[in-house]
């Protein structure tokens, strides 16, 4: 028996530009479980950023019903403790160690204690960046301060990780490796992951694959 | 600590950046406001001191004067003394009389005072820098010293003394010879006006010189430490009708009351003109808050996707408002009494470049720049410049607040 972490039914949302609406999500059905991941494919601009952010609580929904770990609560309170994202422009604190910015996430739900502490500094290990501990982002590269919003994405032992594109702005070799290290911490955690992604070879990574379609997620069968 | 105020330590001082300006530069302005307040009010309110002190020091806390002037000293005297929280009573006869020393005439204020009590009211002795009061006597005076520079007079030379009463007596051709009064003092109080015409006799020789008899014009008193002087003067009148009917008190505050309210208004306009260069400072806290929010819009939404409430997101712009408040408050007291500590040396070498030493002395009237700042006034600077600097936050904060994280996010 696997447990559902994230439920959405029906999802649907439209935005007003100008005199028309566009009805960018148009009933999206999605079950994501425990350790399970997803990856969402689709053309620019089909809406995988929109449901994405739907997901995460952070977009008001017009009609449809999202349930993390069964309960409809889905308020700023619970999502820091719930989820966890990566962002294709990764989207670190500038004026914050890479060590800082992992602890960040501990520190808004008011805990840096010595576990949050040791925690912090086993991610930082375990994306294999402890000698850069101390160093600012503008001091990293691009693949390091993902790596660092992997380990910033774990610190609070989500439930879930929605990732939009996190190789988006790196090369080949290094969003190999960012995306190896997401499939693999998630494994080990059981972390449930939704990636968005528009590279085929990563999406096949992933335990189930989507398409994102006409506001619509199509089950594109794996088919091994 | 609050993470919001976590986040806004560090976005004002970053970690791994040596110097960080854009802080730098904000608590520079409020500092800057603050010390110039503290400085110029600190020298306000030095100089409504020293004029109380001059005041006091020449007049007593309250001082009692007829309408003309008292014939029955003594009964007055007695009355005085006896009073409730009167602690020292001397009388007075005053008037202006031509001075004159080696042919160089003055025009001094007289005052014929008491030797035996004036020391209860006023402490003479303090001002007296050469010779002593205790060698005054009927026949001689003690000048104040830029008196006594004008006309050349020293320690132990004679002027002459023209009272009024003598020029009207030489009118009626009637042959009579000037006083001749040794000079026995020199005295300073601080003050130029004071300085250059204050003259002391005994009570005895202005009673002659003005044709007194045994009168007197008033009585300088001096009041209990704590009791407000007013208080005291409104109850000597309810029993000085009974011995003198045309006498009255006044406290210093009230005979004073033109004066001191012009320099309460000078006092309170500069302090009004002055705090708005702390609003203005206030006003580059929160354009460079606001530039940062629009800086730092992602990281705003990223704050909401991490589990971030906008209150607290505000909350860390008005941290940051506050902070830079109090670190330039703390500055500008600490700027402010290092300028005070040295004003003169600063005064000084400023004036020698300038050559306008005699200037300051002549316009400003004092010696010494005198500096006093009560708390009640250090109290209002502080709290004003901490309160002013830290609405300037309210703006970026409600800014901040109002971005939703999708937007945010969406703004690559
Ligand atoms: N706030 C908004 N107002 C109006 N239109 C919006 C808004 N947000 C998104 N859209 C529109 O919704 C559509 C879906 O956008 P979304 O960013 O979700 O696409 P996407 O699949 O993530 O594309 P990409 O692969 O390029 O990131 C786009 O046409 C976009 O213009
Ligand atoms: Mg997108």
């Amino acid at each position: 028996m696997s447990d559902v972490i994230l439920q959405a039914e029906g999802l649907s949302k439209s935005f007003l530009s100008g005199e028309r609406t566009l009805e960018v999500l148009r009933g999206v059905d999605l079950s994501v479980e425990a350790g399970q991941s997803v990856s969402i494919c689709g053309e620019s601009g089909s809406g995988k950023s929109t449901l994405l952010h739907a997901l995460a609580g952070l977009d008001a929904i017009d009609e449809g019903e999202l349930l993390w770990d069964g309960s409809t609560d889905t308020g700023a309170e619970r999502r820091g403790r719930f989820l966890g994202m990566v962002f294709q422009s990764f989207y670190l604190i500038p004026e914050l160690t890479a060590f800082d910015n992992i602890l960040m996430a501990a520190r808004m739900l008011g805990r840096v204690g010595k576990p949050e502490r040791d925690r912090a500094a086993s991610l930082l290990d375990r994306v294999g960046l402890v000698e850069r501990a101390d160093h600012v982002p503008a001091k990293l590269s691009g693949g390091e301060r993902q790596r660092v919003a992997v380990a910033r994405a774990l610190m609070n032992q989500p439930r879930l990780i929605l990732a939009d594109e996190p190789t988006g702005n790196l090369d080949e070799h290094t969003g190999e490796a960012v995306i190896a290290l997401l499939l693999e911490l998630s494994q080990e955690t059981q972390t449930a992951l939704v990636l968005v992604t528009h590279n085929k070879g990563h999406a096949l990574k992933t335990d189930r694959q989507v398409l994102m379609q006409e506001g619509r997620l199509i089950d594109s069968n794996s088919g091994h | 600590m609050p993470w919001s105020l976590y986040l806004a330590l560090k976005q004002l001082f970053p970690s791994g950046k040596r110097f960080p300006f854009f802080t730098a530069i904000s608590v520079l302005g409020v500092m800057l406001g603050v010390a110039l307040l503290i400085v110029s009010i600190s020298v306000m309110g030095g100089f409504g001191r020293e004029i109380k002190r001059m005041i006091v020091d020449t007049q007593g806390d309250v001082q009692v004067r007829a309408r003309g002037y008292l014939t029955n000293p003594d009964e007055v005297l007695a009355v005085l003394e006896t009073a409730p929280d009167v602690i020292g009573v001397s009388p007075f006869a005053e008037g202006v009389v031509m001075l004159e020393h080696n042919s160089k005439p003055a025009f001094p204020a007289l005052q014929g005072v008491d030797i035996d009590r004036i020391n209860d009211v006023i402490p003479l002795d303090d001002y007296i820098r050469t010779g002593s009061l205790d060698l005054l006597d009927d026949d001689s005076v003690i000048l104040s010293s830029r008196l006594a520079y004008s006309i050349g007079a020293r320690i132990g030379s004679f002027v002459e003394v023209y009272s009024p009463l003598l020029l009207e007596k030489m009118k009626a051709d009637e042959v009579m010879l000037p006083r001749e009064l040794e000079v026995v003092g020199i005295m300073e109080i601080g003050h130029q006006s004071l300085d250059s015409s204050l003259v002391l006799v005994t009570i005895r020789r202005m009673q002659e010189l003005y044709g007194l008899g045994e009168g007197v014009h008033g009585f300088s008193l001096k009041i209990e430490e704590g009791v407000d002087p007013d208080m005291a003067a409104r109850r000597l009148n309810t029993i000085l009708p009974d011995v003198a009917p045309h006498a009255f008190a006044r406290s210093w505050m009230d005979s004073n009351q033109d004066f001191l309210f012009v320099v309460q208004l000078e006092k309170n306009m500069i302090f009004f003109l002055l705090i708005f260069i702390i609003v203005v400072a206030a006003f580059s806290v929160t354009s460079s808050l606001l530039i940062a929010v629009v800086r730092k819009t992602r990281e705003i939404g990223l704050l909401g996707a991490m589990g971030g409430k906008p209150r607290d997101v505000a909350m860390c712009f008005c941290w940051q408002a506050l902070i830079i408040g109090m670190t330039g408050t703390i500055g500008g007291v600490g700027l402010g009494y290092f300028v005070l500590h040295f004003r003169n040396d600063i005064i000084a070498t400023f004036t020698k470049l300038t050559g306008s030493e005699e200037a300051l002395v002549r316009f400003y009237e004092f010696s010494n720049l005198p500096a006093h700042l009560s708390d009640q006034d250090f109290w209002l600077i502080v709290g004003l410049a901490i309160t002013i600097s830290t609405l300037a936050g309210i703006l970026p904060a409600w800014r901040a607040a109002r971005l939703q994280p999708v937007e945010a996010l969406r703004s690559e």
